[in-house]
């Protein structure tokens, strides 16, 4: 059996480890644009200079020979050729296969704001070379501009400071992170990078950047004519996935290609895998158990992904952890909110007729993981008579008899023990 | 695999299994007598838990057959050890981004106390051959058992 697998990330990697695991004699190719295996998930450590390139891998030394992967470095795929089972790439080389997974994952977009395209000095962060590329710009910097202020902008601007620049935030929604939190956590957030010098502007957007006459940006202007001075420009504002190699194939696209819970594509033999996929938070998790699953069926075993639930995120500023699961920002009176406060741990769970649709963990963050398989399952939790922000696994236990842990099933609104 | 097996009815709740954790894993003695209760870097990877009906419920990490824990690593501190079963934790190379805690349906994973930086991970004693919160357990609610995987 012939793989191969475009793409050398969260979901590809798996995907190849996975297929090495149930076929140990097929051949299987990894080409990427990548010539480097890393997490795209600590890029910002490389701008902090808190991790050299080789601490960015997630895979152990040797990954590919130990497992006896083919890996073509530094090529994109430029078409596919279902009826003759092939990939075109980029230096005209075909290559041909039994299964492919396509696992290209998506690219940072900068939007079309007056000039922010055409500054020279404008960075996204996404691959490694962004990383580098800001890196470097950062050694005879004074000022930045963050355009976004979610985890990424964040995780940028956090080490942007570490390093002596004085960084400005702009983010649209009314705080920083408002996907994850809400006003309360996101505070103790502001406040700690206002701490550290930060501007941080909310409710607002980039209206245009202005160019100097090297083509670099020396000044972002603000819809509310705020003006901020920058050396450097970093946009954090979403992401479009990679995939337009797949024109002229049956592979349906609806921002992303869609997949069914195999990862199949409407092409026969042809799976999709993390965050070039449609209709989903692109979160390393979700990427990585795609990859797994793809894997699986590629191989002829069927597997199918069990819960795409995405909307978690953990995070650490300053030393204070945050986990943020479902969506803890509801605004509708028929939800009951209950809240723990004292000061320093912040914790909220949102919930309705004994279902939880979402919670913040800030600074007590142990344990959390219960809540996320609640909320992401939707287990009511209307029997259980205690404290809610006591709930954990303790009050679903239940071990079979290879000791593996289960949940206790619990119809809604009747107590089973 | 081998596995920590729990019998949660004979559970007395006298948290021997984590002061057996603490034991093993205090950097200044393995023995119960080293142990200083009052320093904080002295913490345990399992605990008990009472649910709502006040029993008792000894929590500790399954080294997960499918384990959401490496699953969701983004770093490759925690991986799945093939050949043992067990589910390794790698503190050089974590960076510390909860994503594990976040995602450990049976709530075992904490960062610790101290720093908020190391998850503290159950590593079965590594070279024990019974694990100290075994050891610990007066009322055999704790015992070993050969799985199959």
């Amino acid at each position: 059996m012939k793989y191969l697998i475009l793409g050398a990330s969260a979901a590809g990697i798996n995907a190849a480890k996975t297929l090495r695991k149930l076929d140990k004699d097929g051949s299987i190719t990894i080409i990427s644009i990548d010539d480097k295996v890393y997490s795209r998930c600590m890029l910002h450590l490389y701008i902090g200079k808190k991790r050299s390139i080789d601490r960015l891998s997630f895979v152990e030394e040797y990954f590919f020979e130990k497992n006896n992967i083919n890996w073509i470095k530094g090529r994109r795929a430029t078409k596919i050729e279902p009826e003759k089972k092939r990939v075109v790439l980029d230096d005209g080389s075909s290559h041909e296969y039994d299964k492919l997974l396509i696992a290209t994952g998506s690219s940072a977009v900068v939007p079309p704001v007056g000039n922010l395209r055409e500054g020279k000095n404008v960075f996204t962060l996404r691959n490694l070379e962004d990383a580098i590329a800001i890196d470097k710009l950062a050694d005879g910097s004074e000022r930045a501009v963050i355009i976004g202020g979610g985890l990424i902008g964040i995780d940028v601007a956090v080490e942007l400071m570490d390093r002596g620049l004085k960084v400005d935030i702009v983010e649209m929604g009314p705080n920083i992170l408002p996907m994850q939190l809400d006003k309360r956590s996101a505070n103790v957030y502001e406040r700690e990078l206002k701490k550290r010098g930060a501007g941080i502007f909310t409710n607002v957007l980039a209206q245009k950047g202005v160019l100097d006459s090297n083509g670099n940006i020396v000044e972002v202007v603000l819809k509310d004519g705020t003006s901020l001075s920058a050396d450097m420009v970093i946009v954090a504002a979403g992401v479009r996935a990679n995939a337009d190699f797949i024109e002229g194939t049956n592979i349906k696209f609806d921002r992303g290609i869609v997949v069914n819970e195999r990862c199949e594509t409407d092409e026969e033999d042809i799976y999709a895998a993390g965050d070039v996929c449609a209709n989903k938070p692109g979160i390393w998790p979700l990427a990585v158990e795609e990859g797994i699953t793809a894997a699986y069926n590629m191989a002829g075993l069927e597997r199918k992904i069990e819960n795409s639930f995405g909307f978690k995120n953990s995070m650490s500023f300053y030393g204070i952890p945050t986990i943020s699961i479902g969506n803890p920002n509801i605004d509708d009176e028929d939800y009951q909110i209950d809240i723990y406060d004292d000061g320093k741990v912040y914790k909220k769970v949102v919930h309705k007729d004994g279902i939880i649709y979402g919670a913040i963990f800030q600074r007590d963050i142990s344990y959390a993981g219960v809540f996320t398989k609640i909320i992401a399952e939707k287990i009511p939790i209307d029997t259980i008579d205690k404290n809610i922000f006591k709930i954990g696994y303790g009050d679903f236990f239940n071990i079979n008899s290879k000791g593996e842990f289960e949940f206790t099933k619990r119809e809604y609104g009747l107590k089973i023990i | 695999m081998r596995r920590i097996m729990i019998d949660r009815y004979k559970c007395e709740a006298c948290l021997g299994c984590v002061l057996g954790c603490m034991v093993e894993h205090n950097k200044k003695g393995k023995s119960i007598y080293d142990l200083d209760l009052e320093d904080m870097a002295n913490e345990s990877r399992n605990h008990v838990e009472v649910d709502y009906e006040n029993r008792p419920a000894p929590i500790i990490c399954r080294h997960c057959e499918d384990p959401e824990c490496v699953t969701t690593c983004m770093s490759g501190a925690m991986t799945k050890n093939e050949e043992t079963g067990l589910v390794e934790y790698d503190k050089d190379k974590c960076a510390s981004c909860f994503m594990c805690v976040m995602s450990c349906p049976y709530g075992v994973l904490k960062a610790d106390r101290i720093n908020n930086e190391v998850i503290m991970k159950c590593d079965m004693c590594s070279n024990r051959e019974v694990p100290r919160c075994v050891e610990f357990c007066p009322t055999r609610a704790l015992y070993m058992v050969e799985v199959a995987r």
